[in-house]
Protein backbone atom coordinates (compact mmCIF):
# COMPACT_ATOMS: atom_id res chain seq x y z
CA UNK A 1 0.00 0.00 0.00
CA UNK A 2 2.71 2.44 1.00
CA UNK A 3 4.21 1.68 -2.93
CA UNK A 4 0.40 2.56 -4.04
CA UNK A 5 0.59 5.48 -2.20
CA UNK A 6 4.04 6.61 -3.66
CA UNK A 7 3.51 5.99 -7.13
CA UNK A 8 -0.01 8.11 -7.08
CA UNK A 9 1.16 11.50 -6.61
CA UNK A 10 -0.55 14.52 -8.23
CA UNK A 11 1.81 15.23 -10.92
CA UNK A 12 1.17 11.39 -11.64
CA UNK A 13 -2.50 11.69 -11.54
CA UNK A 14 -2.78 14.84 -14.26
CA UNK A 15 0.17 12.87 -16.98
CA UNK A 16 -1.95 9.32 -16.66
CA UNK A 17 -4.80 10.93 -18.90
CA UNK A 18 -2.16 13.02 -20.95
CA UNK A 19 -0.29 9.43 -21.40
CA UNK A 20 -3.04 7.61 -22.59
CA UNK A 21 -4.01 10.56 -24.96
CA UNK A 22 -0.57 10.18 -26.12
CA UNK A 23 -1.17 6.11 -26.52
CA UNK A 24 -3.99 6.86 -28.45
CA UNK A 25 -2.51 9.76 -30.77
CA UNK A 26 1.08 8.02 -31.30
CA UNK A 27 -0.96 4.67 -32.45
CA UNK A 28 -2.50 6.81 -35.01
CA UNK A 29 0.25 8.41 -36.56
CA UNK A 30 1.81 5.15 -37.04
CA UNK A 31 -1.21 4.29 -38.65
CA UNK A 32 -1.23 7.57 -40.60
CA UNK A 33 2.43 6.61 -42.06
CA UNK A 34 1.48 3.34 -42.62
CA UNK A 35 4.51 1.52 -40.16
CA UNK A 36 3.88 -1.89 -39.58
CA UNK A 37 4.15 -1.12 -35.79
CA UNK A 38 1.47 -0.60 -32.90
CA UNK A 39 3.24 2.00 -30.96
CA UNK A 40 0.31 2.52 -28.68
CA UNK A 41 2.12 2.25 -25.35
CA UNK A 42 4.33 4.60 -25.58
CA UNK A 43 2.45 6.96 -22.77
CA UNK A 44 2.06 3.24 -20.88
CA UNK A 45 5.84 2.51 -20.51
CA UNK A 46 6.61 6.62 -19.87
CA UNK A 47 4.29 6.79 -17.14
CA UNK A 48 5.51 3.28 -15.64
CA UNK A 49 8.94 4.08 -16.02
CA UNK A 50 8.80 7.57 -14.10
CA UNK A 51 6.00 7.03 -11.64
CA UNK A 52 6.36 3.52 -10.69
CA UNK A 53 4.74 -0.21 -11.62
CA UNK A 54 1.24 0.74 -10.00
CA UNK A 55 0.90 3.69 -12.07
CA UNK A 56 2.09 2.30 -15.03
CA UNK A 57 -0.41 -0.92 -14.38
CA UNK A 58 -3.22 1.54 -14.19
CA UNK A 59 -2.60 3.37 -17.55
CA UNK A 60 -1.84 0.66 -19.71
CA UNK A 61 -5.76 -0.96 -17.82
CA UNK A 62 -7.28 2.82 -18.22
CA UNK A 63 -5.59 3.06 -21.89
CA UNK A 64 -7.55 0.01 -22.97
CA UNK A 65 -10.96 1.12 -21.61
CA UNK A 66 -10.08 4.30 -23.24
CA UNK A 67 -10.07 2.69 -27.18
CA UNK A 68 -12.94 0.80 -26.18
CA UNK A 69 -15.03 3.80 -24.96
CA UNK A 70 -14.15 5.93 -27.40
CA UNK A 71 -15.16 3.24 -30.04
CA UNK A 72 -11.66 3.96 -31.67
CA UNK A 73 -11.07 0.21 -31.20
CA UNK A 74 -13.75 -1.22 -29.49
CA UNK A 75 -11.50 -5.12 -29.19
CA UNK A 76 -8.92 -3.36 -26.59
CA UNK A 77 -10.83 -4.14 -23.22
CA UNK A 78 -10.18 -7.55 -23.88
CA UNK A 79 -6.02 -6.82 -23.70
CA UNK A 80 -6.39 -4.64 -20.79
CA UNK A 81 -5.02 -6.81 -18.39
CA UNK A 82 -1.74 -7.48 -20.69
CA UNK A 83 -1.17 -3.42 -21.11
CA UNK A 84 -1.36 -3.21 -17.05
CA UNK A 85 1.29 -5.80 -17.44
CA UNK A 86 3.62 -3.95 -20.05
CA UNK A 87 3.26 -0.63 -17.48
CA UNK A 88 4.05 -2.68 -14.06
CA UNK A 89 7.00 -3.83 -15.84
CA UNK A 90 7.98 -0.44 -17.46
CA UNK A 91 7.77 0.55 -13.30
CA UNK A 92 10.28 -2.33 -12.81
CA UNK A 93 12.75 -1.88 -15.44
CA UNK A 94 12.32 1.99 -14.99
CA UNK A 95 13.47 1.42 -11.35
CA UNK A 96 16.31 -0.86 -12.30
CA UNK A 97 17.22 1.99 -14.09
CA UNK A 98 17.53 0.05 -17.58
CA UNK A 99 15.03 3.21 -19.44
CA UNK A 100 18.15 5.12 -19.46
CA UNK A 101 20.86 3.19 -21.19
CA UNK A 102 20.13 2.40 -24.75
CA UNK A 103 21.05 -1.18 -24.39
CA UNK A 104 19.64 -1.94 -21.88
CA UNK A 105 16.50 -0.12 -22.73
CA UNK A 106 16.55 -2.58 -25.94
CA UNK A 107 16.44 -5.66 -23.67
CA UNK A 108 13.69 -3.76 -21.32
CA UNK A 109 11.86 -3.80 -24.77
CA UNK A 110 12.53 -7.33 -26.48
CA UNK A 111 11.51 -8.99 -22.60
CA UNK A 112 8.71 -6.66 -22.14
CA UNK A 113 7.33 -7.85 -26.20
CA UNK A 114 8.41 -11.62 -25.02
CA UNK A 115 6.11 -11.09 -22.18
CA UNK A 116 2.96 -9.43 -23.73
CA UNK A 117 3.40 -12.19 -26.42
CA UNK A 118 3.08 -15.10 -24.42
CA UNK A 119 0.07 -13.01 -22.38
CA UNK A 120 -1.86 -11.78 -25.36
CA UNK A 121 -1.70 -14.98 -27.23
CA UNK A 122 -4.37 -16.67 -25.12
CA UNK A 123 -6.72 -13.88 -24.87
CA UNK A 124 -6.70 -13.55 -28.83
CA UNK A 125 -7.30 -17.73 -29.16
CA UNK A 126 -10.07 -17.92 -26.91
CA UNK A 127 -11.99 -14.79 -27.15
CA UNK A 128 -11.20 -13.65 -30.60
CA UNK A 129 -11.02 -17.43 -31.83
CA UNK A 130 -7.04 -16.63 -33.02
CA UNK A 131 -7.68 -13.78 -35.70
CA UNK A 132 -7.71 -9.88 -34.96
CA UNK A 133 -9.28 -8.82 -38.29
CA UNK A 134 -5.67 -7.40 -39.20
CA UNK A 135 -2.49 -7.77 -41.38
CA UNK A 136 -0.83 -9.95 -38.72
CA UNK A 137 -3.70 -12.48 -38.99
CA UNK A 138 -1.33 -13.30 -42.31
CA UNK A 139 1.23 -14.61 -40.13
CA UNK A 140 -1.55 -16.75 -37.70
CA UNK A 141 -2.35 -18.38 -40.81
CA UNK A 142 1.39 -18.85 -42.16
CA UNK A 143 2.33 -20.50 -38.69
CA UNK A 144 -1.06 -22.60 -38.90
CA UNK A 145 0.03 -23.90 -42.25
CA UNK A 146 3.44 -25.52 -41.02
CA UNK A 147 1.43 -27.21 -37.99
CA UNK A 148 1.07 -25.15 -35.24
CA UNK A 149 -2.09 -25.33 -33.06
CA UNK A 150 -4.17 -21.77 -32.73
CA UNK A 151 -2.80 -21.20 -29.22
CA UNK A 152 1.09 -21.44 -30.67
CA UNK A 153 0.36 -19.62 -33.61
CA UNK A 154 -0.68 -16.59 -32.02
CA UNK A 155 2.47 -16.94 -29.61
CA UNK A 156 4.37 -17.09 -33.04
CA UNK A 157 2.48 -13.99 -34.23
CA UNK A 158 3.48 -12.00 -31.04
CA UNK A 159 6.89 -13.22 -30.57
CA UNK A 160 7.61 -11.87 -34.27
CA UNK A 161 5.68 -8.28 -34.04
CA UNK A 162 5.52 -7.47 -30.19
CA UNK A 163 9.24 -7.62 -29.10
CA UNK A 164 10.17 -5.38 -32.44
CA UNK A 165 7.17 -2.79 -31.48
CA UNK A 166 7.95 -2.71 -27.92
CA UNK A 167 11.96 -2.36 -28.68
CA UNK A 168 10.79 0.80 -30.77
CA UNK A 169 8.72 2.19 -27.50
CA UNK A 170 11.53 1.85 -25.31
CA UNK A 171 13.96 3.08 -27.87
CA UNK A 172 11.49 6.54 -27.92
CA UNK A 173 11.41 6.58 -24.31
CA UNK A 174 15.34 6.61 -24.14
CA UNK A 175 15.60 9.99 -26.40
CA UNK A 176 12.38 10.92 -24.59
CA UNK A 177 14.23 10.94 -20.73
CA UNK A 178 17.14 12.83 -21.99
CA UNK A 179 15.50 15.49 -23.83
CA UNK A 180 13.17 15.63 -20.43
CA UNK A 181 14.54 18.65 -18.47
CA UNK A 182 16.00 17.85 -15.39
CA UNK A 183 13.08 19.93 -13.41
CA UNK A 184 10.40 17.66 -14.62
CA UNK A 185 11.78 13.77 -13.90
CA UNK A 186 12.74 15.54 -10.34
CA UNK A 187 8.73 15.26 -9.75
CA UNK A 188 8.86 11.73 -10.23
CA UNK A 189 10.70 9.13 -7.44
CA UNK A 190 10.96 5.69 -9.26
CA UNK A 191 13.98 6.65 -11.63
CA UNK A 192 17.33 5.15 -9.56
CA UNK A 193 19.28 7.60 -7.55
CA UNK A 194 15.54 9.71 -6.82
CA UNK A 195 13.57 7.18 -4.17
CA UNK A 196 12.62 9.58 -1.57
CA UNK B 1 -10.58 6.21 -39.10
CA UNK B 2 -8.04 9.26 -39.73
CA UNK B 3 -6.34 10.70 -36.80
CA UNK B 4 -6.87 14.37 -35.80
CA UNK B 5 -10.72 14.83 -37.00
CA UNK B 6 -12.13 16.92 -34.59
CA UNK B 7 -14.93 15.98 -33.38
CA UNK B 8 -18.11 17.77 -35.14
CA UNK B 9 -20.85 19.79 -33.99
CA UNK B 10 -20.38 20.60 -30.35
CA UNK B 11 -24.38 21.28 -30.02
CA UNK B 12 -25.10 19.38 -27.10
CA UNK B 13 -27.63 16.61 -27.24
CA UNK B 14 -27.84 14.87 -30.25
CA UNK B 15 -30.32 11.45 -30.21
CA UNK B 16 -27.39 9.27 -30.89
CA UNK B 17 -23.65 9.97 -31.42
CA UNK B 18 -21.44 7.95 -32.57
CA UNK B 19 -19.06 6.75 -29.59
CA UNK B 20 -15.74 8.41 -30.95
CA UNK B 21 -17.71 11.59 -30.34
CA UNK B 22 -18.75 11.47 -26.67
CA UNK B 23 -15.02 13.03 -25.58
CA UNK B 24 -16.50 16.72 -25.70
CA UNK B 25 -19.48 16.51 -23.92
CA UNK B 26 -19.26 18.78 -21.23
CA UNK B 27 -20.28 17.91 -17.45
CA UNK B 28 -23.47 19.25 -17.26
CA UNK B 29 -26.32 17.92 -15.68
CA UNK B 30 -29.20 19.94 -16.50
CA UNK B 31 -28.47 18.44 -20.46
CA UNK B 32 -31.37 19.94 -22.57
CA UNK B 33 -32.12 17.22 -24.87
CA UNK B 34 -32.90 13.58 -23.21
CA UNK B 35 -33.45 12.02 -26.20
CA UNK B 36 -34.77 8.56 -25.34
CA UNK B 37 -35.91 6.27 -22.23
CA UNK B 38 -32.74 4.40 -23.14
CA UNK B 39 -30.84 7.25 -22.74
CA UNK B 40 -32.73 8.19 -19.50
CA UNK B 41 -31.82 4.74 -18.11
CA UNK B 42 -29.12 5.58 -14.76
CA UNK B 43 -25.66 4.33 -16.25
CA UNK B 44 -25.04 1.36 -13.63
CA UNK B 45 -28.46 0.04 -15.47
CA UNK B 46 -27.33 0.25 -18.93
CA UNK B 47 -24.06 -1.65 -17.48
CA UNK B 48 -25.94 -4.47 -16.24
CA UNK B 49 -27.64 -4.69 -19.43
CA UNK B 50 -24.42 -4.60 -21.38
CA UNK B 51 -22.93 -7.25 -19.08
CA UNK B 52 -25.84 -9.60 -19.24
CA UNK B 53 -25.23 -9.27 -22.95
CA UNK B 54 -21.41 -9.89 -23.01
CA UNK B 55 -21.71 -13.14 -20.42
CA UNK B 56 -24.71 -14.86 -22.83
CA UNK B 57 -22.50 -13.77 -26.17
CA UNK B 58 -19.22 -15.46 -24.40
CA UNK B 59 -21.21 -18.53 -22.27
CA UNK B 60 -24.33 -19.48 -24.46
CA UNK B 61 -23.55 -22.78 -26.50
CA UNK B 62 -24.43 -22.24 -30.03
CA UNK B 63 -24.77 -19.78 -32.90
CA UNK B 64 -28.66 -19.53 -33.30
CA UNK B 65 -28.45 -19.01 -29.57
CA UNK B 66 -25.79 -16.38 -29.69
CA UNK B 67 -26.94 -14.35 -32.48
CA UNK B 68 -30.58 -14.36 -30.37
CA UNK B 69 -28.94 -12.80 -27.52
CA UNK B 70 -28.20 -9.53 -30.29
CA UNK B 71 -31.65 -9.89 -32.16
CA UNK B 72 -33.78 -10.26 -29.19
CA UNK B 73 -31.47 -7.95 -26.61
CA UNK B 74 -29.12 -5.69 -28.15
CA UNK B 75 -31.26 -4.98 -30.99
CA UNK B 76 -34.51 -3.91 -29.34
CA UNK B 77 -32.45 -1.86 -27.35
CA UNK B 78 -30.83 -0.02 -30.08
CA UNK B 79 -34.74 0.55 -31.34
CA UNK B 80 -35.86 1.73 -28.09
CA UNK B 81 -32.87 4.07 -28.08
CA UNK B 82 -33.18 5.62 -31.47
CA UNK B 83 -29.93 4.45 -32.99
CA UNK B 84 -30.37 1.36 -34.92
CA UNK B 85 -28.89 2.79 -38.29
CA UNK B 86 -25.50 3.82 -36.59
CA UNK B 87 -25.20 1.17 -34.63
CA UNK B 88 -25.78 -1.71 -36.88
CA UNK B 89 -23.08 0.15 -38.79
CA UNK B 90 -20.60 0.07 -36.04
CA UNK B 91 -21.40 -3.58 -35.56
CA UNK B 92 -20.87 -4.55 -39.15
CA UNK B 93 -17.39 -2.26 -39.27
CA UNK B 94 -16.28 -3.57 -36.28
CA UNK B 95 -16.95 -7.39 -36.86
CA UNK B 96 -16.34 -7.84 -40.85
CA UNK B 97 -12.50 -8.02 -40.40
CA UNK B 98 -12.59 -10.40 -37.96
CA UNK B 99 -15.18 -12.99 -39.71
CA UNK B 100 -13.35 -12.65 -42.98
CA UNK B 101 -10.06 -13.97 -41.11
CA UNK B 102 -12.09 -16.37 -39.08
CA UNK B 103 -14.02 -17.81 -41.90
CA UNK B 104 -10.39 -18.22 -43.80
CA UNK B 105 -8.02 -19.54 -40.77
CA UNK B 106 -10.07 -21.61 -39.04
CA UNK B 107 -11.86 -23.02 -41.75
CA UNK B 108 -8.89 -23.80 -43.26
CA UNK B 109 -7.20 -25.39 -40.06
CA UNK B 110 -9.90 -26.77 -38.09
CA UNK B 111 -9.88 -30.05 -38.51
CA UNK B 112 -13.23 -32.04 -39.02
CA UNK B 113 -14.82 -35.41 -40.62
CA UNK B 114 -16.32 -32.82 -43.09
CA UNK B 115 -14.15 -31.19 -45.95
CA UNK B 116 -16.03 -29.27 -47.73
CA UNK B 117 -13.57 -28.23 -50.49
CA UNK B 118 -9.41 -28.83 -50.57
CA UNK B 119 -6.88 -26.31 -51.76
CA UNK B 120 -3.15 -28.29 -52.36
CA UNK B 121 -2.57 -29.58 -49.20
CA UNK B 122 -5.35 -27.84 -47.10
CA UNK B 123 -9.04 -29.17 -46.49
CA UNK B 124 -11.49 -26.78 -45.62
CA UNK B 125 -14.17 -28.53 -43.43
CA UNK B 126 -17.81 -27.55 -41.87
CA UNK B 127 -16.54 -27.95 -38.64
CA UNK B 128 -14.22 -25.20 -39.40
CA UNK B 129 -17.03 -22.92 -40.70
CA UNK B 130 -19.03 -23.33 -37.93
CA UNK B 131 -16.43 -22.38 -35.12
CA UNK B 132 -15.57 -19.49 -37.09
CA UNK B 133 -19.49 -18.49 -37.15
CA UNK B 134 -19.94 -19.10 -33.88
CA UNK B 135 -16.43 -16.53 -32.64
CA UNK B 136 -18.14 -14.01 -34.83
CA UNK B 137 -21.47 -14.23 -33.47
CA UNK B 138 -19.72 -14.18 -29.49
CA UNK B 139 -17.81 -11.17 -30.86
CA UNK B 140 -21.07 -9.28 -32.32
CA UNK B 141 -22.93 -9.78 -29.44
CA UNK B 142 -19.99 -8.83 -26.99
CA UNK B 143 -18.77 -5.77 -29.16
CA UNK B 144 -21.94 -4.99 -29.89
CA UNK B 145 -23.36 -4.57 -26.66
CA UNK B 146 -19.86 -2.58 -25.36
CA UNK B 147 -20.84 -0.10 -28.92
CA UNK B 148 -24.50 0.03 -27.68
CA UNK B 149 -23.48 1.13 -23.69
CA UNK B 150 -21.02 3.94 -25.01
CA UNK B 151 -23.72 5.55 -27.87
CA UNK B 152 -26.22 6.09 -25.20
CA UNK B 153 -24.35 6.62 -22.08
CA UNK B 154 -22.54 9.76 -21.27
CA UNK B 155 -18.56 8.65 -19.79
CA UNK B 156 -19.28 11.64 -17.18
CA UNK B 157 -22.52 9.57 -15.86
CA UNK B 158 -21.38 6.22 -15.79
CA UNK B 159 -18.18 7.38 -14.21
CA UNK B 160 -19.68 9.36 -11.67
CA UNK B 161 -22.21 6.18 -10.88
CA UNK B 162 -19.22 4.03 -10.36
CA UNK B 163 -17.64 6.78 -7.72
CA UNK B 164 -20.92 6.61 -5.91
CA UNK B 165 -20.38 3.02 -5.61
CA UNK B 166 -17.01 3.76 -3.95
CA UNK B 167 -14.58 3.99 -6.99
CA UNK B 168 -11.93 6.43 -6.31
CA UNK B 169 -13.14 9.77 -7.52
CA UNK B 170 -8.98 9.90 -9.11
CA UNK B 171 -9.79 7.12 -11.52
CA UNK B 172 -13.12 8.76 -12.72
CA UNK B 173 -10.76 11.85 -13.21
CA UNK B 174 -8.72 10.25 -15.48
CA UNK B 175 -11.40 8.59 -17.45
CA UNK B 176 -13.16 11.92 -18.03
CA UNK B 177 -10.15 14.11 -18.42
CA UNK B 178 -8.70 11.44 -21.32
CA UNK B 179 -12.06 11.65 -23.22
CA UNK B 180 -12.27 15.09 -22.89
CA UNK B 181 -8.70 15.97 -24.37
CA UNK B 182 -8.52 13.10 -26.63
CA UNK B 183 -9.48 15.34 -29.50
CA UNK B 184 -6.78 17.81 -28.48
CA UNK B 185 -4.29 15.76 -28.86
CA UNK B 186 -5.55 14.20 -32.10
CA UNK B 187 -5.89 17.37 -33.98
CA UNK B 188 -2.31 18.44 -32.91
CA UNK B 189 -0.87 15.21 -33.89
CA UNK B 190 -2.42 16.15 -37.44
CA UNK B 191 -1.13 19.65 -37.16
CA UNK B 192 2.15 18.18 -36.53
CA UNK B 193 1.76 16.16 -39.46
CA UNK B 194 0.76 18.91 -41.96
CA UNK B 195 3.36 20.82 -40.40
CA UNK B 196 6.44 18.45 -41.50
CA UNK B 197 5.06 17.71 -44.24
CA UNK B 198 4.60 21.39 -45.89
CA UNK B 199 8.79 21.22 -44.67
CA UNK B 200 9.29 18.17 -47.07
CA UNK B 201 9.34 15.18 -44.70
CA UNK B 202 8.60 12.52 -46.44
CA UNK B 203 6.02 10.28 -44.94
CA UNK B 204 5.46 8.43 -48.40
CA UNK B 205 7.63 5.87 -49.46
CA UNK B 206 9.32 2.67 -48.56
CA UNK B 207 9.77 1.60 -44.70
CA UNK B 208 13.05 2.86 -43.77
CA UNK B 209 12.14 6.79 -44.66
CA UNK B 210 8.66 5.81 -43.19
CA UNK B 211 10.30 5.05 -40.05
CA UNK B 212 12.63 7.64 -40.00
CA UNK B 213 9.96 9.96 -40.65
CA UNK B 214 8.44 8.78 -37.21
CA UNK B 215 10.38 10.84 -35.17
CA UNK B 216 10.06 14.54 -36.35
CA UNK B 217 6.51 13.13 -35.49
CA UNK B 218 6.66 11.91 -32.10
CA UNK B 219 9.24 14.00 -30.44
CA UNK B 220 7.06 17.11 -30.82
CA UNK B 221 4.04 15.38 -29.99
CA UNK B 222 5.10 13.89 -26.71
CA UNK B 223 7.48 16.72 -25.94
CA UNK B 224 4.67 19.29 -25.90
CA UNK B 225 2.32 17.50 -24.00
CA UNK B 226 4.57 16.66 -21.20
CA UNK B 227 5.46 20.13 -20.85
CA UNK B 228 1.70 21.00 -20.01
CA UNK B 229 1.22 18.36 -16.76
CA UNK B 230 2.91 20.56 -14.45
CA UNK B 231 1.07 23.82 -14.89
CA UNK B 232 -2.28 21.47 -15.05
CA UNK B 233 -0.88 19.89 -11.59
CA UNK B 234 -0.31 23.43 -9.89
CA UNK B 235 -3.72 24.34 -11.20
CA UNK B 236 -5.39 21.19 -10.18
CA UNK B 237 -4.12 21.67 -6.68
CA UNK B 238 -4.47 25.49 -5.62
CA UNK B 239 -8.00 24.01 -6.16
CA UNK B 240 -7.59 21.55 -3.74
CA UNK B 241 -7.66 18.19 -5.99
CA UNK B 242 -6.04 16.27 -3.36
CA UNK B 243 -8.11 17.21 -0.59
CA UNK B 244 -9.40 13.95 1.40
CA UNK B 245 -12.85 13.73 2.14
CA UNK B 246 -16.88 13.61 0.11
CA UNK B 247 -17.00 16.08 -2.97
CA UNK B 248 -19.77 16.92 -4.40
CA UNK B 249 -20.82 16.48 -8.01
CA UNK B 250 -22.54 18.23 -11.00
CA UNK B 251 -23.25 15.34 -12.23
CA UNK B 252 -26.93 14.27 -11.07
CA UNK B 253 -28.13 10.72 -11.22
CA UNK B 254 -31.62 9.74 -11.31
CA UNK B 255 -32.05 6.68 -9.96
CA UNK B 256 -35.66 4.21 -9.09
CA UNK B 257 -36.41 1.22 -6.93
CA UNK B 258 -37.67 -0.51 -10.21
CA UNK B 259 -34.02 -0.14 -12.22
CA UNK B 260 -32.32 -1.34 -8.83
CA UNK B 261 -34.53 -4.53 -8.76
CA UNK B 262 -33.82 -5.08 -12.58
CA UNK B 263 -30.55 -4.82 -12.09
CA UNK B 264 -30.42 -7.49 -9.08
CA UNK B 265 -32.09 -9.83 -11.79
CA UNK B 266 -30.13 -8.73 -14.42
CA UNK B 267 -26.98 -9.78 -12.15
CA UNK B 268 -28.76 -12.98 -11.23
CA UNK B 269 -29.28 -13.72 -14.82
CA UNK B 270 -25.53 -13.16 -15.46
CA UNK B 271 -24.55 -15.65 -12.40
CA UNK B 272 -26.77 -18.29 -13.61
CA UNK B 273 -25.27 -18.31 -17.32
CA UNK B 274 -21.91 -18.80 -15.81
CA UNK B 275 -22.56 -21.48 -13.74
CA UNK B 276 -24.75 -23.12 -16.22
CA UNK B 277 -21.63 -23.03 -18.96
CA UNK B 278 -19.55 -24.20 -16.31
CA UNK B 279 -21.45 -27.16 -14.87
CA UNK B 280 -21.77 -28.46 -18.81
CA UNK B 281 -17.58 -27.96 -18.88
CA UNK B 282 -16.95 -30.42 -15.96
CA UNK B 283 -19.24 -32.56 -17.98
CA UNK B 284 -18.21 -34.49 -20.20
Amino acid sequence: MEGLKRDFNTVTLVMIPVAIAINIAVGQLALAVKIPLYLDSIGTVLVGVLAGPWAGALTGFLSSLIWTLTGLYTPAIAFAGVAAIIGALAGVFGRAGWAGVWWKAILAGLLTGLVAAILSAPVATYVFGGVMGSGTDAIVALARSVGLDALGANIAQGSFSDPIDKTVTYLVIFLVLRALPQRFLARFSNLPGRST
Amino acid sequence: MPPGVPSSGGAPGPACHAPSRVASTAVRSDAPSRPSGLHRLHPLTKLALFFVAVVAGATLPTTPLVLGVFVLLLLPLAIWGGCTGPFLRTCAKITTPFLLSLVLIQGFFTRGPTVLFSLGPFHYTLEGLQVALLFTARLLTGLGGATLLMMVTRPDALMRSLSERGLPNQIAYIVVTALQILPTFQARAQAILDAQRSRGLETEGSLPTRLRSLAPLVAPLIMSSLMEIEERAIALEARAFSRPGTRTSLVRLSDTRLQSVVRGLLLAVAAALIVVRLLSLLRP
